[in-house]
């Protein structure tokens, strides 16, 4: 007996979710961090999807968010033209770095003593958080607005992607040390520590590089536009979603198309493997996010995998009940769950 | 062409979502800050007090004061201000435990003076009376 995918379904925003980020594994697990344009960023449990909080005071849509490694700091980039930095066990806020054009990407360096910023303004910024009352380094250059900025070789160079190019910065010098041209928009950018691997998405493809000299390893071509691709732990798989609202996933090593899920009601944004590869989140233009099994039926989570022979009782039965309008039955307790009227404050849109 | 009969894959339950009236962050979560035991009452000395304790204490004054103003009221004349720009006077009698009735007597209303009655704690705005 086949078994089919049930994604999970993680309501609560109210507008599209446009970046998605896990923490490392921490010994209370992994979180993720969703960032939405109706201002307000959540963090859940990364396993199981279960909301924990929502970080509150931006005045604007939020473009980037990122954990650091011990999922101890949160850190987001918003229309208001500020990053805020996060405790992401309290959920106070610890700092606001002012900058002059919406914010549209932060990441931390592994120690978590310095943050990386890129924005409308072009430039990347990077802020010391043990003096936060400093000013931060500039890094000049990008023609076009910075729309992802990471650290790279353990926090030695800098990764960044605006519009049409990639280029490739030492943080020591400040200097650029390579760069790449697309001719179509950059949509997306990840990079993988363990291998130096880059992975970049831009029309239909799906582009890895290296991290280190920026040269092409391999490319896949997806059946629709892409906005997003993350690559596994282990690096067997890949997955990518887009503007057919589907999400894809494909062996690395082959580039076989493996499996193909329709589920969100918009495009996708933002798609990521958890840290520990068991599953991936989808970040959609429909305000949800979605958590993905990786091998699916294998339990995990909330995932409990049930083997036909036992299922002669009651015991085996999930909660939910498996027709085959299992999609749409989920699709209904979920909305029944999402319906929790978040207060609406009277704040300013973006 | 067949395609396989598949089952989905069964769940526990679905990911909770926000609480709807609160930013989470629950202080009894996972990972709350492990709060420092509270000392024992004899051994703090007055100026180690928690705020939590100083702000009880607080409220028990407060309330003690209030419950002696209500004991200055007794035999004195009162005068309340209801709801809908209504003013009477009476005599303060008692309230009950709760201090949702107060018990007063002559008490002077626009149709006349009632020798005993009742006025609800949730119609009065306000009351003044010289001890």
């Amino acid at each position: 007996m086949a078994m089919r995918q049930t994604p999970l379904t993680c309501s609560g925003h109210t507008r599209p979710v446009v970046d998605l980020a896990f923490s490392g594994i921490t010994p209370y697990g992994y979180f993720l961090i969703s960032a939405c344009k109706d201002g307000k960023p959540m963090l859940r449990q990364g396993d199981t999807g279960d909301w924990i909080g929502t970080f509150l005071g931006h005045k604007g849509a939020v473009w980037g968010a990122t954990l650091n490694k011990d999922a101890t700091k949160a850190a987001t980039a918003a229309a208001d033209f500020t990053a805020k930095v996060w405790d992401a066990v309290s959920g106070d806020e610890l700092m606001t770095l002012a900058h002059k054009h919406i914010v549209k990407t932060v990441d931390f360096t592994q120690d978590s003593n310095y943050l990386l910023t890129g924005g409308q303004d072009k430039l990347l910024r990077i802020y010391d958080l043990n003096k936060p009352e400093a000013e931060p380094k500039e890094i000049s250059g990008h023609t076009s607005g910075i729309k992802k900025a990471l650290w790279c070789s353990e926090d030695k160079q800098i990764l960044s992607a605006d519009d049409k190019t990639v280029r490739l910065w030492d943080h020591a010098t400040m200097t650029e040390v390579k760069s790449l041209n697309f001719n179509m928009s950059v949509s997306s950018m990840e990079y993988i520590p363990e291998g130096e691997i880059l992975v970049i998405t831009y029309g239909r493809s799906i582009a890895f590089h290296s991290a280190v000299s920026l040269d092409p390893i391999k490319s896949f071509e997806a059946p629709a536009t892409i906005n997003s691709a993350s690559l596994h732990p282990e690096k067997e798989f890949l997955v990518a979603g887009g503007e057919d609202f589907k999400l894809y996933k494909y062996d690395y090593n082959s580039g076989e198309e493996l499996e193909s899920y329709k589920g969100h009601f918009g495009p996708i944004h933002c798609v990521r493997f958890s840290p520990d590869g068991e599953l991936y989140a989808s970040g959609s233009e429909d305000g949800t996010l979605r958590l993905w099994q990786t091998v699916v039926g294998k339990t995990y989570g909330l995932w409990k995998c049930v083997l036909p022979e036992e299922d002669s009782g009651e015991l085996a039965k999930p909660k939910i009940g498996f027709p085959e309008t299992a999609e749409e039955e989920i699709e209904e307790i979920a909305s029944e769950n999402s319906d929790c009227i978040y207060p609406s404050a009277p704040d300013v849109k973006a | 062409m067949q395609t396989p009969v598949t089952i989905p894959v069964p769940v526990l339950r679905l990911p909770r979502g926000p609480d709807g009236f609160s930013r989470g962050f629950a202080p009894d979560g996972r990972r709350a800050p492990v709060r420092p035991e509270v000392p024992e009452i004899q051994e703090c000395p007055i100026a180690q007090e928690s705020p939590e304790f100083q702000e009880q204490r607080a409220r028990a004054a407060l309330r003690e004061r209030y419950l002696r103003s209500l004991l200055a009221m007794v035999g004195h004349q009162v005068s309340f201000t209801l709801h809908e720009g209504v003013r009477v006077a009476a005599h303060f009698g008692a309230t009950d435990l709760d201090v949702a009735n107060f018990y007063v007597s002559q008490l002077q209303t626009p149709i006349g003076v009632q020798a005993e009655a009742l006025l609800r704690c949730s119609d009065i705005i306000s009351y003044t009376f010289k001890p």
